[in-house]
């Protein structure tokens, strides 16, 4: 049995990557890990004071936006496992591929501009990954 | 009203003023477009006008923009202090976590009603913003409310939106709202009570034409939303949303109570600075709270009081050039001997400029003239209208686009977080129809009242 490792957020294009990786899941016999990544780069554009602990308020909605990946997942009988990070997303994906000893990285094809990946550079992620963790990276 | 360090020059603008005004647009437009980090810009822009005054000046003593004791007169210290209190304020009360708290009563209350739970955060945002910096209300509240929002079946942009325009609304209420609120009254001296009274009414106004207008925009939304939420998300809704630290609280609800009265206070002590006020309330606060100073200093954001002080040298520089005066003689010719016109040309002005560029180099930018203006024409002086159509202008437009007022950033970024890309066009959807519409409201109370 192996293990697929998802990152996840919670927009339309990130459910349709759930379903497609909850399915491939399902079909292999595989579990599942969805991960969150924050990210707080969108800070450094304004100079107005944080006096919140935004990483802390994101870690939160991480974890609730994993719970709602976890439930669909779950209704479909596929066993599941969710991980939050914090950094850069790509450096951290291929972190947790190794941690959690994953056999296989999905990654969304999301809308144009709506990721962190633009498609272009999905292909040579993808290769990234299989290059620097040996773990297979498909793009679905 | 005007800073007696600077000297208006009059006649035709030199090659210092060119100099100044390019200074000014590098800044103007790094920030606008978020080419640097808005502090770097505002920095950068600060020692350049230093080492052309130093340097070029040395040679060519007409090309002394502004120097470093000028630039010290020209800084707001009012500003820089009544910021710096409400942060060290806001660094202990985010702590507690009460706004949280206070969403998720809200949701329980609303018992699964999509506009009752909207109109409920609508409202929060725009009280919140009035009393804690507009970022800092957005910070608390809006990643709890994409929550909600998900938890019953409603597109997050129906929610966080709303709340995005709330607190550039609700930010005008009071003097420490918003910064072009603070940078205006602070230059003019306002008391706390005096904006109160002339700012609050438009506010509670627009903020109720906002609830109206979220209405027409998303009632079909609102009709589609789901009763029956999983047992596990309101599980973890609830468990972040728990109060921390009731001491740090209830010192905190205390003394910020007494720094408001404090606010209200301040014309019977000499005009006391409102800076003063804040300042005294966040030294008792810590000195009772007892927190981890280094780590309260740490949390004070530093970069934010740089990026005022930059700014304030950079316009500073335009204005010791000529730069101010000639702009503000310009808008005096379109505006007339007419009160009324000049205040909705600067409330219009500054409402459309302030949904291109950043408000906050705007409202700064454009005091100068707003002191001209208000020097020239008749009854200007005693009702202050042409500040208050600055202010107005400053905080409504900021809705217009999403790069108009540092929250809309902060929520776009946060939005993104949770997975929904809110694009310009897509904002200014909302952002748009709304500052026209309490751009209209200002206008007619802005000619009724005064």
């Amino acid at each position: 049995m192996g293990l697929i490792l998802c990152a996840t957020r919670g927009g339309e294009a990130s459910l349709r990557t759930q379903n497609a990786a909850i399915s491939l899941a399902k079909e292999r016999g595989d579990e599942l890990a969805f991960l969150y990544i924050v990210d707080l780069e969108f800070l450094n554009k304004t100079a107005a004071p944080i006096m919140v602990d935004v990483e802390n308020e994101l870690a939160e909605l991480g974890n609730f936006l994993l719970i709602v990946a976890k439930e669909r997942a779950n209704e479909e009988g596929v066993k599941t496992q969710t991980l939050s990070r914090k950094g850069n997303v790509r450096e951290e994906i291929k972190k947790a591929a190794v941690e959690i000893n994953a056999t296989l990285v999905v990654l969304g094809r999301p809308e144009e501009g709506s990721s962190a990946f633009q498609l272009s550079n999905l292909h040579t992620f993808a290769d990234e990954i299989k290059d620097e963790t040996g773990v297979e990276a498909h793009i679905i | 009203m005007l800073n007696q360090a600077i000297l208006y020059t009059e006649g035709d603008l030199g090659t210092a003023a060119f100099i100044a005004v390019g200074i000014f647009l590098f800044v103007f437009i790094a920030i606008s477009f978020h080419l640097l980090h808005e502090t770097a810009a505002a920095l950068l822009g600060a020692v350049t006008v230093f080492l052309v005054t130093y340097i070029w000046g040395t040679y060519n003593p007409a090309l002394r923009l502004l120097t470093f004791e000028d630039a010290m007169a020209v800084v707001d210290w009012n500003v820089i202090a009544l910021i710096m209190g409400m942060m060290i304020f806001m660094a202990l009360l985010a702590e507690t976590r009460v706004f949280k708290w206070l969403s998720f009563q809200m949701y329980k209350k609303a018992k699964g009603n999509a506009w009752l739970i909207v109109v409920a955060l609508i409202s929060l945002t725009g009280f919140a913003s009035a009393f804690l910096n507009d970022v800092t209300a957005i910070l608390l509240i809006a990643p709890l409310s994409i929550q909600i929002a998900l938890a019953i079946g409603l597109h997050p942009f129906a929610i966080v939106i709303p709340e995005i325009l709330a607190s550039n609304i609700g930010g005008a209420a009071t003097i420490i709202g918003d910064p072009p609120s603070t940078i205006v009254g602070s230059h003019i001296n306002l008391s706390f009570g005096e904006y109160l009274v002339n700012m609050a009414p438009i506010s509670i106004i627009c903020m109720i034409a906002l609830i109206g207008a979220t209405w027409l925009i998303y009632r079909k939304e609102f009709s589609k939303t789901k009763k029956e939420v999983s047992p596990a998300l309101i599980e973890q809704m609830e468990s972040e949303s728990q109060i921390t630290g009731h001491a740090t609280l209830k010192k905190a609800l205390l003394i910020a109570a007494l720094t408001m009265v404090g606010f209200f206070m301040t014309e019977k002590f000499s005009q006391m600075p409102v800076g003063v006020v804040a300042i005294s309330g966040a030294a008792i606060l810590i000195a009772w709270v007892r927190p981890d100073m280094s780590r309260t200093l740490r949390e004070v954001d530093w970069s934010t009081l740089l990026f005022f002080i930059g700014l304030f040298i950079v316009v500073g520089a335009m204005e010791k050039t000529g730069v101010i005066y000639w702009l503000a003689t310009r808008v005096a010719v379109l505006a007339g001997d007419s009160l009324h016109q000049a205040s909705l040309l600067t409330l219009w002005i500054s409402g459309i400029a302030s949904g291109i560029v950043a408000n906050i180099p705007f409202t700064v930018a454009a005091l100068p003239v707003a002191d001209y203006l208000t020097s020239i024409l008749p009854g200007a002086v005693e009702s202050k209208v042409i500040y208050w159509s600055l202010i107005l202008g400053a905080d409504f437009g900021g809705n217009a686009t999403y790069l108009g007022s540092a929250p809309n950033i902060v929520a776009v970024g946060l939005l993104a977080q949770a997975g929904y890309r809110l694009s310009f066009g897509r904002f200014m959807r909302d952002g748009v129809p709304v500052t026209v519409l309490t751009l209209i409201i200002a206008s007619v109370y802005l000619l009724l009242r005064y």
